[in-house]
Order: C-alpha cells, then sequence, then structure tokens
C-alpha cells in the first residue's frame, strides 16, 4: 500500500526549519505511526500524525457480514483490549435486540475484561518504560502480563485475538481453577505494584522526564474528545462504567482515580491506580459469582433488531470505544461505525506536542497509550 | 442521567426536527435533524455548553433517502450524561455532496471530517487540510459508499 512519500528530511519554506519524519519504522514509535514534524532546531513547530498503515476496512466487512460473522474482527481492531471490545460489540447487539444475559456470563465477563485491562496496562507501562530508555520494568511486566494470558488462553483458546462472546453469554464456563488461578493472580500483582512504585514512580530519571511534559488541558481535552486514562489524568473523572453502566459494572464497588497534573506522570500513575481498581472489581467478582448458564436459555436463531440508529459505549483501556449501529432490521449492519478512543487522542497531539522537544515526543505518545490497529481500524 | 430536558444547550431555531429519544433502547437522549446549513451554528451551540463532539459519520442512504446523511454526536464527559444525535442529509451526489467543516468550533472535527471525505467522498468546505486519511492518497475510490454491492450470501 502506497502512502504518500512527502517531504523526509528537507528545507521549508522558513530558513530556519525542517521537516523530520517520526515513523512509521522509528523503533520508539507506537506500532505504524509516522509524525511528520517541522522542527526548528529540535522545538516542535507543528507536528502532524499521519495514520492509516493497519487500515484493514473492518466498517465495510461488518457490512457485509451478519452479525455473529463480525465477532472474530472485534478482538482485531484493539489486540490489547481484544477482550473488552469482542465482549462490546456482544453487548451492543444483546442490547440492540433485547437478549438477556444470565448472570454467570456478566460475571464471568467483567473478570475477563478486568483481567484484560491489567494486561493492557501493564503491556503500556513496559513499552513506555522502554521507550524512556528503561528496560527492566519491561521484563518485570511481561513476566506479570503472561500469567494473564495463560488464564484466559485457559478458558478461551487465544491469547490475544479472542472471540470469547456470544450473544447472551460466553462460549465456555469457568472452573474452579480459573478462579484461583485468577485470585492468585492479583495476589501477586498487588505484591508488585509497591515494587513498580519503588522502581519507577520514584525514580528521579523517570520524574524528570514525565513531570510537566505533554500537559493535555480539560478544555484540549473536550475539544478533541480525548478520553479514558489520558482524560481522568487532566482530572475529569469520566469513565464509561459509571457514567452509563453496562454488563452489571454498577453492581460493584471501584473508584475512578483522576490526576489533576495533566502531564505524563498523571497518565502514569492513573493508569496503575487503575490496575489496583481492576483488582478489586476481580475479586468483588470472583467472591460473588454465581452458579447457572453461561448462555441464553433458547439458542438465538435468527437475530432481529429494530430498525434505527443506534448507540453503545463501553470503556476499553484506552477510553470511550462507541459503536454506532444502524439498522434496517436485517441480520446485518447497514453501518457499522467503530468510535475508537486513541484515534480522538492522537488527533489532540497535534495541539500537545506544539512547542515541545523532539525528545519529548515519545514520552508524549507513548504516555497517552495508542495502539494503531484501533486507530485505523 | 439527567432528563433530556435540562440541557443547557439552546437551539431554538437551529432543528428541523427534534425528538426525545429513550436512551435505554437507543442510547441517545435527544435526536435531531438539521439542515445544512444551520449545523456550523449547532455546533457552536453545543460549544457554548461544553458539550463535546463524539464522533461525525457518514450513511450513504442514496437508495432510500436519495441523499447522503452526517451524523453528529455530542455529549458531555464532565457533568451528566448528555447524548445527542444530530443528522443533516446533503444531496446524493458524490462527487458533490458539500457540508460546512466543523473544525474552527470543534478542532475533532478535523479527523472526522477527513475520515468521511476518504470513506464516503463528501468534501468539507473551509476545512484547512481536507485529504485522505486511512486509504492510500492515490486511492481512486470511496471504499465505504455502497457502489460496490453487499455480500450476497451475507444474508444466511
Amino acid at each position: 500500500m502506497r502512502q504518500s512519500a512527502g517531504p523526509t528530511l528537507e528545507r521549508t519554506d522558513e530558513a530556519d526549519t525542517y521537516y523530520l519524519n517520526m515513523g512509521p519504522q522509528h523503533p520508539s514509535m507506537h506500532g505504524v505511526l509516522r509524525l511528520l514534524l517541522k522542527l526548528r532546531g529540535e522545538e516542535i513547530v507543528t507536528c502532524e500524525p499521519v495514520i492509516g498503515y493497519a487500515h484493514r476496512a473492518h466498517e465495510k466487512m461488518a457490512e457485509n457480514r451478519n452479525y455473529i460473522m463480525f465477532i472474530p474482527n472485534t478482538s482485531r481492531v484493539d489486540y490489547l483490549s481484544g477482550m473488552i471490545y469482542n465482549i462490546a460489540f456482544c453487548q451492543a447487539i444483546e442490547k440492540l435486540c433485547s437478549i438477556e444475559v444470565p448472570e454467570r456470563a456478566e460475571v464471568i465477563r467483567i473478570i475477563a475484561c478486568e483481567l484484560n485491562r491489567i494486561q493492557s496496562h501493564l503491556l503500556w507501562f513496559g513499552t513506555f518504560l522502554l521507550d524512556l530508555g528503561g528496560i527492566t520494568p519491561f521484563l518485570y511486566c511481561f513476566d506479570d502480563r503472561e500469567e494473564i494470558l495463560d488464564i484466559l488462553d485457559r478458558v478461551t483458546g487465544s491469547r490475544l485475538t479472542y472471540a470469547y462472546g456470544r450473544f447472551g453469554g460466553v462460549t465456555m464456563d469457568v472452573d474452579q481453577d480459573f478462579l484461583v488461578r485468577t485470585l492468585a493472580f492479583v495476589k501477586r500483582i498487588r505484591s508488585r505494584f509497591p515494587m513498580y512504585e519503588k522502581l519507577v514512580g520514584e525514580n528521579v530519571i523517570f520524574r524528570e522526564r514525565c513531570e510537566g511534559v505533554g500537559v493535555i488541558t480539560p478544555e484540549v481535552a473536550r475539544q478533541y474528545g480525548v478520553s479514558g486514562p489520558t482524560l481522568r489524568a487532566s482530572g475529569i473523572g469520566y469513565d464509561v462504567r459509571r457514567a452509563e453502566p453496562y454488563g452489571g459494572y454498577d453492581r460493584f464497588d471501584f473508584e475512578i482515580p483522576t490526576r489533576t497534573a495533566g502531564d505524563c506522570m498523571a497518565r502514569f500513575e492513573v493508569r496503575m491506580a487503575e490496575m489496583e481498581q481492576s483488582c478489586r472489581i476481580i475479586e468483588q467478582a470472583v467472591a460473588a459469582m454465581p452458579e447457572g448458564p453461561i448462555g441464553p436459555k433458547k439458542l438465538v436463531q435468527r437475530l432481529k433488531p429494530p430498525e434505527g440508529m443506534f448507540y453503545f459505549a463501553v470503556e476499553s483501556a484506552r477510553g470511550h470505544f462507541g459503536q454506532y449501529i444502524l439498522s434496517d432490521g436485517s441480520n446485518t449492519p447497514l453501518k457499522l461505525k467503530m468510535r475508537t478512543p486513541s484515534f480522538s487522542n492522537l488527533s489532540a497531539m497535534e495541539t500537545v506536542l506544539e512547542g515541545t522537544m523532539v525528545a519529548d515526543t515519545i514520552a508524549i505518545v507513548g504516555s497517552i497509550d495508542i495502539v494503531m490497529p484501533e486507530i485505523d481500524r | 442521567m439527567s432528563p433530556a430536558s435540562a440541557t443547557p444547550v439552546s437551539l431554538d431555531g437551529l432543528l428541523l426536527e427534534s425528538a426525545d429519544a429513550d436512551f435505554a433502547v437507543t442510547g441517545f437522549h435527544r435526536v435531531h435533524s438539521a439542515s445544512v446549513e444551520r449545523i456550523g451554528d449547532v455546533a457552536r451551540a453545543y460549544d457554548e455548553g461544553a458539550y463535546l463532539l463524539e464522533m461525525i459519520t457518514c450513511e450513504d442512504r442514496r437508495e432510500d433517502l436519495k441523499a447522503m446523511r452526517l451524523v453528529y454526536t455530542f455529549n458531555r464527559f464532565a457533568g451528566d450524561l448528555d447524548r445527542h444525535v444530530v443528522t443533516v442529509d446533503l444531496s446524493g451526489e458524490i462527487p458533490g455532496a458539500e457540508a460546512p467543516s466543523i473544525n474552527g468550533v470543534y478542532p475533532a472535527a478535523n479527523w472526522f471530517e477527513r475520515e468521511i471525505y476518504d470513506m464516503y467522498g463528501v468534501t468539507f468546505s473551509g476545512h484547512p487540510n481536507l485529504k485522505r486519511i486511512l486509504l492510500p492518497d492515490d486511492a481512486d475510490f470511496h471504499a465505504l459508499l455502497r457502489d460496490f454491492g453487499r455480500m450476497e450470501d451475507a444474508e444466511s
């Protein structure tokens, strides 16, 4: 696929500025993102993110498949919070078609999604530190993360691209071993948080590179529709799980961690605090795990959605993931629009990066936790 | 959840139609439609009410409505949730369908409008950088138009 070559390292029309391409093959750049930077010395004059390298036309595919055929696509949109996307699509269709979900299936989904959220934050944590030059934390958190992948792999059969949800439930029931291992993991990760805090959070080099860097003000966040931990680090406690509860989240007791600084450090702290909240949700869910079926009483033979416009949002690991569905009453959507959080978060970078230094670019872009396949869809 | 009547946005005279929606069923609190000339004013009204632009998308409705339809959703992340959807019908001519850009009101619209241009061929007047965003720059088609037909066996 050809993208415009564009200027690489060229002089601009102004004598003292030049263009620099960062990505799509830059070793520190996340996935296939290209930042076209106009620089004066080391200062960024303008920044234009260039995206589309991982476009796979999921929305076009959705129009050519019936709803159930689209399930495997969902987790591939954002491979790091694949479980959340997969379950979110099922929940959207359940709401659209008024399909009831048994309580046990809801609780299993919540455990799976929260494990997925921790996994995604751990990966972000590791790669963010890697971007900043700290290799050791990466090894520790991948060790932790592997345990989650094993737990989910045992139940779902996949490590990343899950297709665990079905309309009205999940494919496989969980056993005692799953619950025991999940609780053991929660205990393990809790014992690691103080170490991470000591190793990273109190590390003077890390703090110097993060504090006051890449500040996103609440007003910029609103103008660009920034959501997720990036928004909560700017002082706005918006979380879809709390603002419009779905899938039984209203039954659980958890906090929405927020910070007011809006810089890279605040985003780091919010994500670390969120992992603890996910642990709390998992503990409550395991304790409250009811017996019963994991799928609908009567197999759904043919979906009969009502006609019209429909919107369903969930909180992915990166923020507000919305699905806009236009239905004509058939079992194939006329239109499925996926409003992905990183798309909006990244679009704010043109403003946030202006006037910062090239060396901070990696820290800032890394700190908003972007996943390119989710942006390009 | 705030009742829709408590909305602080003053949209008087800006809309063609306006109705309450059942949030529990559709996910929207209010459903509006506006004329293409007024969408800039509508966006400004939401901006003054401290709403954010959640998304813009487009629908190829040339078959049933003889139109391309833009879909804007506005919401609040700070304060009570209040999701409004505004639809705007454009001419069904591609190329030719055009709407004013609201990038000047909401910078978030920049990429959403580029994506709609990329995928549907709808142009936005006053957009500072209207070029393809996801497809290759030299693509000669707009991928989400219904020109390509629908897979026959999708209806199983």
